[in-house]
């Protein structure tokens, strides 16, 4: 499933980043913590479909839909 | 002079750490050809440079490019000393990534670089200690642990940083290998050394975690959101009075002493007209400017502007912005220059272009001097519930509000009128919420006295030169009969643009002069009003105007006129330096200026 499918207080592993995402971004995502096989743990998912709250490793982030559906979980 | 510089994530505690060995005095240097904003200061014999926050050293968007390469080019000077980089002890694994890289490029360019683990005192409440001795010897630099805000082992690291900076080779890497892969080995080396030093994140972010849940709640989330965006724009009124008070009763004060002094006649009516009634009509406005940065200032330094970015996001994605335009929008009101800067941040290009049309909509700090000057001529200085809610402010307030819905109605329209075409290549939207802290004073002071400073010397020419001219033009040549100047029959003749609004010439000058920027307004007006009633009192402008019967109708429609108007030359010029196009520089410049002739109009008509 991806990381926008994760329901709220739910954790995950990383799987996988989508490779319609261009180098540059996957290795910032990297750096950001999102490697395969990290946990990470859905805070907050705001409404109307806003953007996600999520905590990986010691920092928290927020992420749209867009770039969470590029986001492979499991 | 020798240099030191210093490097480090976003929110890692670098600026505050910077202020601490520094002191005040500081300067801003725009780098030339960039407009990346580079802080310099002195400690001890060495001059020590605060690079802009960046998480990586592969860039992702225009800032951070700019960003980088002055760090490539600090690298390779030879004038530089030592590396200064400043860890997050909370987040000690992302401060690892980056530091680490950083390491490796100095390694390439045979710098020294020293690690200050920063905010320890946050891991001292959780009695947590990260064993720096062994952090040296595995990263293979040394690491200071200390706490620029309580101060906790910021002496010892200043001794050590000078002795280091003096001998360059005490701190010489001895970090064992470097591959070509350098992101993804900085990644896995940081995992493990986080695992062994790193305080347990949970614990950390606990507190952050709880604020959350209460801060980025749909309903309370909101109305604290629109309480602090409230009080933000009635402190701009309620705070800044009596600093403004003092400002203006010192020129006053500066005026009579120098009457007294100098004899009657034309150099004593320069005097008090164009510069103590021109310029210093502009000057009372400095304090409002100050509190408006010191606000917005506490709220970033706090970390409260990634959460108002967050909770934006989804709303302003409706009109085609994205949530990171929230800070441009709301720094644009401080004034639209940064702003436009600022939306570089901004992933996606075409965001980034409507954003950086629609800032000049925000009501700019220049606007202030218009907004207070007609605001305090027609609306009463009454308060409502124990003095929380001003009318004044209230008012102001409406016309900010004003503002932002144009911008929005701009951004959708541009954004149904521009294709989808580049929509590929818009990068996705990701923020990191940082953790909540109590704002230092130290760097907020500065920020605050900078930026009246900035704004003075950016103005102030330009204010000084016209009121001088407009002094002239009006004076001359029946010394001091303002009716019968070359003024009056210049404005005469232009009389016709603005006449129907119910305006007379007078104020044609000033909306006309004011195209130059904004703020001329209140200055074209003070020196008019101070040649006419040379002979009375001298009063504030705003009782002048008020018993000259300036009609309510004309000043609901001048308000307008100036909320929506682009007059200020040096945003224009700022645009085209940043789109490259006429288009979007003064075809926008043409747009606004026709939008806010018609709808000023239109509500003049109504109204009357």
């Amino acid at each position: 499933m991806t990381l926008w499918e994760l329901p709220k207080k739910k954790q995950a592993r990383v799987t996988k980043l989508d490779d319609s995402m261009t180098s540059v971004l996957k290795v910032r995502l990297n750096e950001m913590g999102f490697v395969p096989g990290e946990l990470l743990t859905c805070m907050k998912r705001t409404a109307f479909n806003g953007p996600l709250v999520i905590q990986i490793q010691d920092c928290v982030y927020t992420l749209d839909r867009q770039l969470a559906e590029n986001i492979a979980v499991e | 002079m020798k240099r030191i510089i210093l490097v480090g994530k976003p929110n890692s505690g670098k600026s505050l750490l910077f202020n601490q060995l520094t002191g005040l005095k500081q300067k801003v240097a725009n780098f030339p050809g960039v407009t990346v904003e580079l802080k310099s200061g002195k400690f001890e014999e060495f001059e020590l440079v605060d690079f802009p926050g960046t998480y990586s050293l592969s860039s992702i968007s225009t800032d951070e490019s700019i960003a980088i390469n002055q760090l490539h080019a600090a690298m390779s000077d030879k004038n530089t000393c030592l590396v200064v980089c400043n860890l997050d002890a909370t987040k000690l694994e992302r401060s690892l990534v980056f530091a680490l890289q950083v390491q490796q490029l100095a390694k390439q360019h045979n710098k020294s670089v020293v690690f200050s683990l920063n905010m320890v005192d946050q891991l001292t409440r959780f009695s947590h200690q990260i064993d720096t001795k062994k952090l040296s010897s595995q990263l293979g630099s040394p690491v200071y642990a200390l706490s620029a805000k309580s101060l906790e082992g910021l002496s010892e690291f200043s001794s050590a940083l000078k002795e280091h900076a003096k001998h360059p080779e005490t701190a010489v890497i001895q970090c064992p290998t470097i591959d070509n892969d350098q992101s993804a080995r900085a990644v896995k080396f940081a995992k493990e050394l986080a695992k062994e030093h790193a305080i347990n994140q949970d614990i950390a972010l606990k507190q952050q975690n709880s604020l959350d849940s209460f801060l980025l709640n749909s309903v309370a989330g909101g109305i604290v959101f629109l309480a602090i965006m409230f009080f933000l724009f009635q402190s701009i009124f309620t705070w800044a009075a009596p600093l403004m008070d003092a400002v203006e009763s010192g020129v006053g004060f500066l005026g009579e002493l120098v009457a007294s002094q100098l004899s009657v006649g034309v150099v004593n009516d320069f005097l008090q007209d164009a510069i103590f009634g021109g310029f210093g009509a502009f000057l009372v406005f400095v304090p409002q400017i100050m509190v408006l940065t010191l606000i917005i200032g506490l709220l970033e330094d706090s970390g409260y502007l990634a959460r108002a970015a967050l909770i934006c996001h989804k709303p302003l994605s409706l009109f085609g912005l994205s949530g990171r335009s929230f800070i441009p929008y709301l720094s644009g009101h401080a004034c639209a220059i940064p702003a436009i800067l600022a939306a570089r941040t901004i992933e996606s290009p075409r965001k980034r272009l409507i954003t950086m049309v629609t800032v000049p909509l925000m009501s700019c700090s220049a606007r202030l001097p218009v907004y207070a000057l007609l605001i305090a001529v027609f609306v009463p200085n009454e308060s409502y519930f124990y003095g929380w809610v001003n009318l004044q402010g209230a008012v102001f307030f409406c016309l900010y509000f004003g503002g932002i819905c144009m911008a929005l109605i701009v951004s959708k329209l541009l954004n149904t009128w521009m294709t989808a075409k580049d929509a590929a290549t818009d990068l996705p939207f990701i923020l990191e919420l940082p953790s909540y802290r109590l704002p230092h004073w130290r760097p907020l002071m500065y920020k605050t006295i900078n930026s009246g400073k900035q704004f003075i010397y950016r103005a102030a020419p330009i204010i000084f030169m016209v009121s001088v001219i407009i002094w002239v033009l009006g004076y001359f040549p029946n010394n001091g009969d303002l009716g019968s100047s070359y003024l009056a029959y210049l404005g005469k003749v232009l009389d016709p643009i603005f006449a129907p609004m119910g305006l007379d010439w007078r104020y044609t000058v000033a909306i006309l002069v004011s195209f130059l920027a904004r703020e001329v307004f209140v200055g074209v007006l003070g020196t008019l009003f101070s040649i006419e009633n040379a002979d009375e009192n001298i009063n504030g402008l705003a009782q002048q105007i008020q018993a000259d019967g300036l009609t309510l109708a004309s000043a609901i429609a001048l308000l307008i006129f100036y909320v929506i108007a682009l007059q200020c030359v040096a945003t224009v010029a700022t645009l085209k330096g940043e789109t490259s196009k006429n288009r979007y520089s003064w075809g926008i410049f043409v747009f606004y200026g026709v939008l806010a002739y018609c709808l000023s109009m239109t509500v003049y008509f109504i109204i009357t």
